[in-house]
């Protein structure tokens, strides 16, 4: 072989050999995830190196988990992981769409027939397809008033699919809350501004929404409060701790007393400091009961936090970058750099701060504030896999909200979209298609069917009744979904079971390139030597 | 290695090289469930007050002799995934409720066990979850009305209504004892109870460990005890003002570093003098406030020492930060940062602080027993080390009774009455349901004999006999009937007085029927080369302040 006169280490495949690995490895990886699909799919335990343990439905995390080596499977991987970053959602489908593009055409292309014909027709699907999801697509009028029933609906479809029932319907009303709360008109949505904190404790039912914030941490002074009503909050960035001279400096001295001087002279400049916040809290807080905390990003060193105990104030230190910008927002007022120039205007104002201890761990609660515009969800659960697992399913739940209120626009889920784009591919699209390429649009619209035949094959239902009762149906003209607790067609729009736009087209245009891309690879070379595998 | 081209088809294929991969019913459903069959089967054994003790040799060679399931899950490093479910659901329990561990696993398992009997069956395990999901929905119900009526008001400063709430989870510790016991953790948990006892804090009470006598030397001090000895010679010190200083009890010192600028022999004899008149005059200033007793969280110097000592003040040093919030709270002192005048508001108050030496070791006890001290020490005896650490274990569970019960004071019958009730209960209910869950619903039932039959085994009486009779007592509608032990019979709880609490038995069934459905919803298991190289150092270091 001509390779191995340039190289005699080089591996080589050729030809069928070739495809059919490639074919191998996408059918591989769609067994793996297929079981995954669905809101009847079932969970996988993944065991890290060092014994920890992360369960998961969500076809990223496991496919980020898996530390796949098979360089197809890889390639369908990141497709799949692309699929998350553009569109939050969908990655179990996507490599089943794949490993089912590959699957039809291995037997088109066991008969002889040419992978670049197949991909014509590929190509000539996608396309149409996309026009068809167009037409399809159920718009939602989004003005300054969202209709909350559809992004219910959205969201639920969407967490359904990674936790069990009722912990998904809970959790539905907390993310859309969430969205709705950070959202502002005319700007785009921006999910960093929901905070996820998680605490373990409880159990995963207690996951609930924070109209305020929660902060991992805790006052560091024994005697400031635990609790505190009516508060206004000081956000700044301010070092109140002692911070030693860039310059190799020292002292030098000759008796106790000038070094008694030094020592109060080291500590002026921050002492001053924390005088102006005592102050301004006594401005503000002079006559009424209010209380006052401060929340600093940079350090609070004792004595400083010792002088705000004293006058009463509750004083967090190094608080995360993230969570000054949160602050601002859910409670109002500006974060200061400088404490040269407060004024009342810079608080912002909490109707509850307050400290929880949870064994080791110091949790505050910043609450009740006036018109948030941010929000924490709070994670709780009896351990970790559980928080890691509700964890993966809010973040998905908040993409598929937002998701739809910015495509402004649903489309019917539990697999009326596939049915109805592979009858529209068979009965319309492939008759005006000329020559062999037809064929290549009739895999692609059998391959759309894997989305029922699987979410019937996990609800334990014959896949076979239910893709003829389907299709069935929408020859009628009626567009149904599948029930997936008796296998009857049933309509989505009645069930709520609606999908996102934007994952679906992403899906439509993502998971033919690159299975074509798959397909006409006719030569795979692993050549150079592998450095960690002397042989 | 193998070239590519002869990779073989299938998902082992694309892993990487020491990757395991585990699906399906047998390969992982099964052998999950065997996994925690064998965890439930060691904790078991320790269930209940004639429950048998277990030596667990850690990998710091420490020794255990314990029957707590707590302490013995935690030290047997479980490596196994599934099994490690359990220990999770056994560790929440610790940390919600701080008792009831050994509920949690030895039923988890107990409903595993039951459920590999269904999958044979040929039950999809997607269907025993519904079942098990609906039973346990259904016993929070019924737990709910089992609750002992006149239970939910509670004197918390009521030593016997604390006892009554607390024998049984002290019991199990530590049989035969408890009476001792509940009486010394019901002492000091009512002297440190807050005005509303919800707000108790389970820190305020201590164990002080200290070897040599017996149980019945054991007792209760209204204050604090230290295992360290005084700093100075005075050894004794009586209704005294108490002075914190968290810095030191030393001179001052810049946090740039100093240098004493000596240019003459004179000037370092005066350099001396200053220094010494500035401690002086800081140790006076320190006496004058009335302050007698002087505490310090860090190094004591040798002058201030000696100032101390001819002022007539008592020392003592105390490193940890947390045991000095302690004594502050024990005091009523304000910790001062520096030493300097403390204001007559900062100083606490001790009725007495001595040195006293118990059993060979020196310790200083702090007692204040007038209002406002909010901890409470209890002082163990006991002949040897492993015996003192499993009595603290057994204050710990009676502490953290007492905590729960301060936030729901409900009972439900002990002995064992709860759980055939329930049993009996959720059978008639798995009846009236029609759907394969049914029989999911039958074997969670099944499940909860678990408990009066290990209670009946580890007593060594017959099991089966006594929970037949059991059956029959509840069936003709004494629902209080629980087993006793000691004469190996079935009785009625109120006249045994055995009563559990409410939440303890809600959190435990709840995490362990979570747990339970957690195993059963696995279906693949993808595990990683087990990492090499040293183990990662251990978390839960203290934090600097």
């Amino acid at each position: 072989m001509s390779l191995k006169v340039l190289n005699p280490n080089a591996e080589v495949l050729n030809k069928s050999h070739a495809l059919h690995m490639n074919i191998n490895a996408a059918k591989g990886l769609q067994d793996v995830l297929k079981s995954n699909l669905g809101p009847k799919g079932t969970i996988k335990m993944l065991v890290g190196g060092a014994g920890d343990i992360k369960l998961t439905k969500d076809g990223n995390t496991l496919l980020k988990e898996m530390q796949i080596q098979s360089p197809t499977a890889i390639m369908i991987a990141r497709t799949a992981v692309a699929q998350d970053e553009t569109s939050g959602d969908g990655t179990t489908s996507t490599v089943i769409f794949i490993g089912e593009l590959m699957k039809l055409s291995e037997r088109y292309i066991d008969e002889g027939m040419h992978p670049r014909v197949l991909v014509d027709g590929f190509e000539i699907a996608k396309r149409a397809t996309l026009q068809f999801l167009e037409k399809f697509k159920t718009p939602v009028v989004m003005g300054a008033e969202p209709d909350k029933e559809i992004l219910k609906m959205v969201a639920r479809t969407a967490l359904r699919t990674k936790l069990y029932e009722s912990l998904a319907d809970q959790l539905t009303d907390v993310v859309v809350n969430a969205v709705l709360c950070i959202r502002k008109p005319e700007e785009p949505i921006d999910l960093f501004m929901v905070e996820i904190m998680h605490m373990r404790h409880k159990f995963d039912v207690d996951t609930r929404l924070v109209e305020g914030l929660v902060l991992d941490h805790g006052s560091r002074h024994p005697d400031m409060k635990r609790r505190a009503e009516n508060c206004y909050i000081l956000t700044c960035n301010v070092s109140l701790e002692y911070e030693k001279s860039e310059v190799n400096a020292g002292f030098f001295y000759s008796s106790a007393e000038q070094r008694e001087a030094m020592v109060a002279a080291e500590r002026r400049s921050v002492d001053e400091r924390v005088q102006k916040i005592i102050d301004l809290k006594n401005k503000v807080c002079a006559d009424n009961d209010s209380n006052f905390a401060v929340i600093n990003q940079k350090g609070i060193d004792p004595p400083s936090l010792d002088l705000l105990a004293r006058a009463g104030i509750i004083a967090l230190r190094r608080a995360k970058r993230r969570n000054m910008e949160r602050l601002v927002l859910a409670c109002g007022g500006e974060a200061v750099n400088s404490v040269d120039d407060l004024t009342p205007e810079c608080l912002g104002w909490a109707g509850l701060v307050n400290e929880h201890v949870l064994g080791e761990e110091k949790y505050t609660f910043v609450e009740n504030v006036k018109n948030p515009h941010s929000c924490t969800i709070l994670i709780k659960g009896p351990n970790d896999h559980t928080i890691a697992q509700i964890k993966d399913a809010v973040r998905d739940g908040l993409r598929a909200v937002k998701n739809t209120i910015e495509d402004e626009a649903v489309v019917l889920g539990a697999g009326a979209f596939e049915v109805a784009a592979r009858q529209y591919l068979v009965n319309e699209v492939k008759k005006t298609v000329k020559g062999r390429a037809q064929l290549g649009v009739e895999a692609f619209a059998d391959a759309l069917l894997v989305v029922p035949k699987i979410l019937a094959e996990n609800s334990g239902l014959d896949t076979q009744d239910v893709i003829i009762e389907l299709t069935g149906e929408h020859d009628k003209g009626n567009v149904v979904g599948l029930n997936l607790r008796t296998g009857e067609p049933i309509d989505p729009q009645m069930e709520g079971i609606f999908d996102n736009y934007s994952v679906k087209r992403q899906l439509i245009n993502s998971g033919p390139v690159i299975a074509s891309q798959l397909l006409l690879v006719d030569e795979v070379i692993r050549a150079g030597r592998n450095m960690r595998k002397p042989s | 290695m193998v070239g590519f081209s002869m990779q073989p088809y299938g998902i082992q294929s694309m892993l990487k090289e020491g990757h395991r991969h585990l699906s399906g019913l047998d390969e992982a459903v099964i052998k999950n469930i065997d996994a925690c069959k064998q965890l439930a089967i060691i904790t078991r054994t320790s269930l209940g007050p004639n429950g048998m003790n277990k030596m667990v040799i850690n990998h710091l060679d420490k020794l255990f002799v314990t029957n707590d399931a707590a302490t013995i899950v935690n030290e047997l490093e479980v490596q196994h995934p599934a099994a490690k479910l359990l220990v999770l659901a056994g560790k929440a329990q610790q940390e919600e409720i701080g008792d009831g561990a050994n509920l949690t696993v030895s039923f988890a398992g107990e409903l595993l066990q039951n459920a590999e009997e269904l999958i044979r069956m040929g039950l999809h395990p997607s269907e025993i979850i519904v079942g098990y999901t609906k039973a346990i929905n259904k016993i929070i119900e019924v737990l709910e009305e089992m609750v002992e009526k006149g239970s939910e008001n509670m004197n918390a400063r009521d030593k016997d209504e604390v006892i009554t709430r607390m024998r049984s989870s002290v019991a199990s510790k530590q049989f035969g004892q408890e009476e001792k016991l509940c009486s010394l953790i019901a002492e000091a948990c009512i002297q440190v109870c807050p005005k509303n006892p919800a707000n108790f804090n389970v820190d305020n009470v201590r164990v002080a460990k200290l070897l040599g006598g017996g149980l019945n030397n054991s007792l209760v001090v209204r204050g604090l005890v230290l295992k360290s000895d005084a700093v100075g010679t005075i050894k004794r010190m009586e209704n005294a003002k108490v002075a914190v200083f968290v810095g030191g009890v030393d001179t001052t010192a810049t946090e740039t570093k100093g240098t004493v600028l000596i240019h003459s022999a004179n000037q370092l004899e005066n350099y001396a003098k200053t220094e010494e008149a500035r401690v002086e005059e800081l140790i006076k200033a320190v006496a004058d406030s009335g302050a007698k007793v002087v505490v310090s969280g860090a190094a004591v110097g040798e002058m201030a020492l000696h100032f101390c000592e001819r002022y007539k003040l008592m020392v003592l040093k105390i490193s940890s930060k947390f045991e000095l919030r302690r004594f502050c709270r024990t005091t009523g002192a304000v910790a001062l940062l520096k030493l300097s005048q403390p204001n007559p508001d900062d100083l606490g108050y001790v009725d007495s602080v001595s040195v006293e030496e118990i059993g060979g070791a020196r310790v200083t006890i702090v007692k204040n027993e007038q209002g406002g001290n909010s901890v409470s020490t209890v002082v163990l005896r006991g002949s040897t080390d492993s015996i003192l650490d499993d009595l603290e274990r057994a204050i710990d569970d009676g502490v953290n009774s007492y905590k729960a019960m301060c936030r729901d004071s409900r009972t439900v019958p002990g002995a064992a009455a709860t759980e055939i009730e329930l049993a009996k209960r959720l059978k008639e209910f798995s009846l009236k349901e029609t759907g394969l869950d049914q029989y999911a619903i039958a074997k969670f039932a099944e499940s909860f004999e678990m408990i009066p039959k290990t209670l009946a085994e580890n007593a060594g009486l017959n099991a089966i006999e006594i929970i037949s009779s059991l059956y029959a007592e509840h069936a003709s509608g004494n629902t209080k009937v629980g087993i006793d032990l000691e004469e190996g019979a079935c009785k009625d709880v109120s006249t045994m007085n055995i009563w559990d609490l409410y939440i303890t038995k809600f959190f435990a069934l709840k995490y362990a029927a979570d747990a339970a459905c957690t195993v059963l919803r696995v279906d693949q298991i993808i595990m990683a080369k087990p990492a090499g190289g040293p183990r990662p150092p251990a978390q839960g270091a203290m934090d600097e302040d």
